[in-house]
């Protein structure tokens, strides 16, 4: 087993019933990396998680997880990792504070300071009952916990789904923090974006498989922007240049696909036209997992993963 | 011709859209839909329980002598306490026998049932949200309360014209008939009044159900005592709702008076609660969360002090319950003395024994354990509220073993049960000891409590184990123990049940303190069911997968 590996998953399969959850799913994360762990809504993100945190036992294929296997050494593991999930529930009548503090003294204890400055950078109030909590401020109580916590591996299961724009920008840079101080992160998310500002390596996966895995800039041949731009001289030529699709122009305004990695070329040769507005459009991560894996016939989109 | 009708609709809308009340008949149809099944439900429990009385009475009473043997039943203290004043029985009849003994219970029912819907269809909508995509509608401030008091109206009334009718039908006289419908129909209309001001006050449904259960218990309680007092009720039978209820005597004096009392408390907590709901904003209570603790304090940071501060209000609440209930039966044992020259066979039968007074601790002992069993099955429910809700994921994916968490919350329950035992035994004796001046019952009625405690960890352990193994199964497994302990230890004899039924029940296996003579080898057999029980719940628990059943 690769000794830089904080996380690596062999052939992974778990079903629920009739639906198959996981089927081989593969995944490396290295030692202090952010790791993107990209799919859409039950593509079986939480199902991975939830195998790696030993609530779940996978029924083929091996986990192996800062060295120890998830299922039997539980414990040990859970004291070196914080996990954080999509929909925190916490206990109405417990207080945010008293919340993060019990999570962060289970896995074996909390910097004070930094709990303190992470609540007002988060701008949350501890005082309050977990009952009057929004779904976003109970994210917050668990990710405050979880990055107090002096932990060597954070799982994050869509961690942000219910932040504002604000706090993304906030998590982003204690995300990046955590990563600075040696810290490794799996991210889940369907929001390509927010992978894309954090990530070193994303894996893709879809279906309970990982369908792609590389760095970023190995995926950017994946990536196809969408740019309207309005222009003073016609711009029908552009459409002859490498890496420019679908190319529509209309009373001036123009409209193409470029692909990722041909982005200079394109936007000289743009330049040279005298541009009046530009807008780019990055592609989500539905476009993209359509325009490279369409709908595979006969498999159906697992349900199971999102519980 | 159309003109002029379709400006009056205009303006019919326009009206409707800017009062309180706009959009009242949809809902009220929308509820009417939703709970087509929940209400003729409730109002059929309400002639079940008439008809099953009707035609059991002839059963058990079949000549006038049977009858005024059983009287005592409910003539005496400790009847008086669980039924009414019991008017009338030193002459019975079915009828007067069916309103002392049975008819409080309808009054009850219609009581529980006017709780339920109201908090249902008013804190229960707003809380989930739902209430809002409605009050964003074209409706009134005050629709959705108003919605369910006219619900709650039309199934007290229909329960009681159902109850009057029945009971016409079982030949009662005509008059004392309607007056239990009417007396069983207003009280649920003071309820539902009562509920209608606790859904304001509280900002969820069930702490709503709860404060207006709370002040149910309260008037069972007032009522309780001051019919002890005497037969007809003393001055505090008259500070209940239940009590006016019951004070109407009917089959026996006929008397209205006490309704217009239940008339005018409905209206008025109704008229209240449209008043308090005015001053509040949606959503919100009329007590404002108060800020807590910035800080977990350092007890928060282990499972065990996690699982003790989960299980803390359950504790308390069933708790005090518990003891209040064991005090007030304890205050009674000098009554029970006095009773018991006169006590019908079939009472003797519950407390098994012919020595009154050591009958009498026992069946408090035992009587207890089986509520604690209920606290013990309701405590183990909050750890599948844990797993289903998640939280339990939260806590297992930091350093807490399965068998940590799971071990912690086992004794915590464990331990709260013992307390609550210990405590409910002491309070009991104390009672027992001060009405009769004999010292000597307090060792005597905590070791009867004591006593009982085995089977109590029993039902835990088993709980526990299909915890571990069949998680699916445990509450309904839970019940039915609570069920069977119930019912084999006050039935037993009553019912001429099989011995194997009563072996189910772990109660029955032990000595009834101080009865018989205390016997180690069933606690000791049930002690190790229990443990055995529990190891198998914690080996379960380590093997299985968490939040998937």
């Amino acid at each position: 087993m690769n000794e830089s590996l904080a996380i690596s998953t062999r052939g992974l399969v778990k079903t629920f019933g009739h639906t198959r959850a996981l089927d081989g799913l593969d995944l490396n994360v290295e030692q202090g990396e952010v790791h993107g762990f990209l799919g859409p809504n039950g593509a079986g993100k939480s199902t991975t998680i939830r195998v790696l945190l030993g609530l779940l036992r996978a029924d083929s294929g091996t986990v192996n997880l800062l060295g120890g296997d998830p299922w039997k050494d539980a414990v040990a593991l859970h004291r070196r990792l914080a996990y954080v999930p999509g929909d925190v529930e916490l206990w109405p009548n417990l207080t945010g504070g008293e919340a993060i503090d019990l999570f962060a003294r289970l896995r074996g204890g909390l910097d004070q300071q930094h709990r303190d400055e992470l609540c007002e950078r988060f701008d949350l109030d501890p005082s309050k009952k977990a009952r009057t909590y929004s779904k976003g401020n109970r994210q917050k109580v668990a990710l405050i916990s979880a990055l107090a916590s002096d932990v060597e591996l954070l799982l994050l299961d869509e961690p942000t789904a219910g932040l504002d724009p604000l706090m993304e920008s906030v998590f982003q840079q204690t995300i990046r923090e955590m990563k600075d101080a040696g810290r490794t992160v799996l991210l889940s998310s369907h929001i390509l974006a927010q992978v894309e500002a954090l990530a070193d390596r994303i894996s893709i996966v879809r279906q309970g498989r990982i369908v792609e895995t590389g760095s970023l800039s190995e995926l950017r041949h994946m990536t196809r922007t969408t740019i309207v731009a309005e222009t003073d001289r016609p711009a029908q030529h552009l459409a002859e240049l490498p890496g420019v699709h679908d190319l529509t122009e209309e009373h001036g305004t123009v409209q193409f696909q470029l692909d990722g990695d041909r982005t200079n070329d394109a936007m000289q040769a743009l330049a040279a036209l005298g541009v009046q507005s530009l807008v780019a459009h990055p592609p989500t991560l539905e476009q993209l997992l359509m325009r490279y894996y369409g709908d595979a016939p006969g498999a159906k989109t697992t349900e199971a993963g999102t519980q | 011709m159309t003109s002029p009708r379709h400006a009056l609709q205009q303006t019919n809308r326009k009206q409707t859209s800017r009062s309180p009340l706009a959009g009242l008949g949809t809902i009220v149809r929308f509820i009417l839909r939703r709970d087509r099944i929940r209400l003729p439900v409730w109002i059929a429990a309400h002639g079940l329980l008439v008809l099953y009385i009707g035609a059991a009475l002839p059963q058990l009473a079949p000549d006038k002598q049977d009858l005024a043997g059983m009287t005592t039943l409910f003539s005496q203290p400790v009847g008086r306490m669980f039924t009414g004043p019991a008017f009338g029985l030193d002459d019975p009849t079915y009828e007067r026998f069916f309103a002392a003994g049975y008819a409080p219970y309808l009054f009850i029912l219609a009581s529980l049932m006017s709780i339920f819907l109201v908090t249902r269809h008013t804190r229960g909508e707003e809380q989930s949200g739902r209430a809002e995509l409605v009050r964003a509608a074209v409706t009134g401030r005050h629709t959705m309360l108003t919605a369910a008091l006219v619900i709650v109206g039309v199934a007290n009334v229909v329960s009681a014209g159902l109850v009057s009718a029945l009971t016409i039908g079982l030949g009662y006289s005509i008059m004392g008939s309607i007056l239990v419908g009417s007396a069983t129909g207003l009280t649920g209309m003071v309820f539902a009044g009562i509920t209608a001001i606790t859904v304001q006050i509280n900002e969820f449904s069930r702490s709503a159900a709860g404060m207006a259960g709370a002040v149910l218990g309260a008037t069972f309680l007032l009522r309780a005592i001051g019919d002890m007092v005497e037969v007809g009720g003393s001055g505090l039978s008259w500070a209940s709702p239940l009590g006016w209820a019951t004070q109407t005597a009917p089959y026996v004096h006929d008397r209205w008076a006490p309704l217009i009392l239940s008339v005018a408390l409905a209206a008025a907590t109704i008229a209240l609660a449209f008043v308090l709901q005015t001053k509040r904003d949606f959503g919100a209570s009329l007590m404002p969360p108060r800020p807590g603790k910035v800080r977990g304090h350092p007890r928060l940071g282990h499972p065990f002090g996690l699982a003790a501060r989960l299980h803390r209000s359950g504790f308390f609440g069933w708790g005090v319950g518990i003891m209040a209930l064991g005090v007030v039966d304890g205050l009674f044992t000098q009554a029970m003395l006095d009773a018991g020259k006169d006590m019908p066979p079939e009472l003797r039968a519950v407390f098994c024994s012919d020595q009154l007074l050591d009958g009498y601790i026992g069946f408090l002992g035992s009587v207890v354990s089986i509520f604690v069993t209920a606290y013990v099955v309701f405590a183990m429910q909050t750890l599948r509220t844990e797993e289903a809700t998640g939280r339990a994921d939260a806590v297992l994916a930091t350093a807490v073993s399965r068998s940590g968490w799971l071990g912690t919350h086992l004794a915590v329950v464990a331990l709260g049960a013992t307390l609550i035992m210990l405590i409910t035994g002491l309070g009991t004796g104390l009672a027992a000891a001060g009405v009769t001046a004999d010292a000597g019952l307090i060792p005597d009625v905590m070791f009867s409590h004591l006593a009982a405690l085995p089977a109590v960890l029993a039902v835990l352990g088993i709980t526990a184990a299909f915890f571990g193994v069949a998680p699916r199964f445990m509450a309904i497994i839970g019940w039915l123990l609570v069920a069977v302990c119930g019912i084999v230890d006050l039935f037993a004899d009553l019912l001429d049940l099989p011995k194997w039924f009563r072996g189910l029940s772990p109660l029955w296996h032990l000595a009834t303190v101080p009865v018989e003579t205390f016997q180690l080898t069933p606690v000791v057999v049930l002690v190790g069911i229990a443990i055995v029980a529990v190891g198998v719940g914690l080996a379960g628990f380590h093997r299985r997968e968490i939040n998937v059943v």
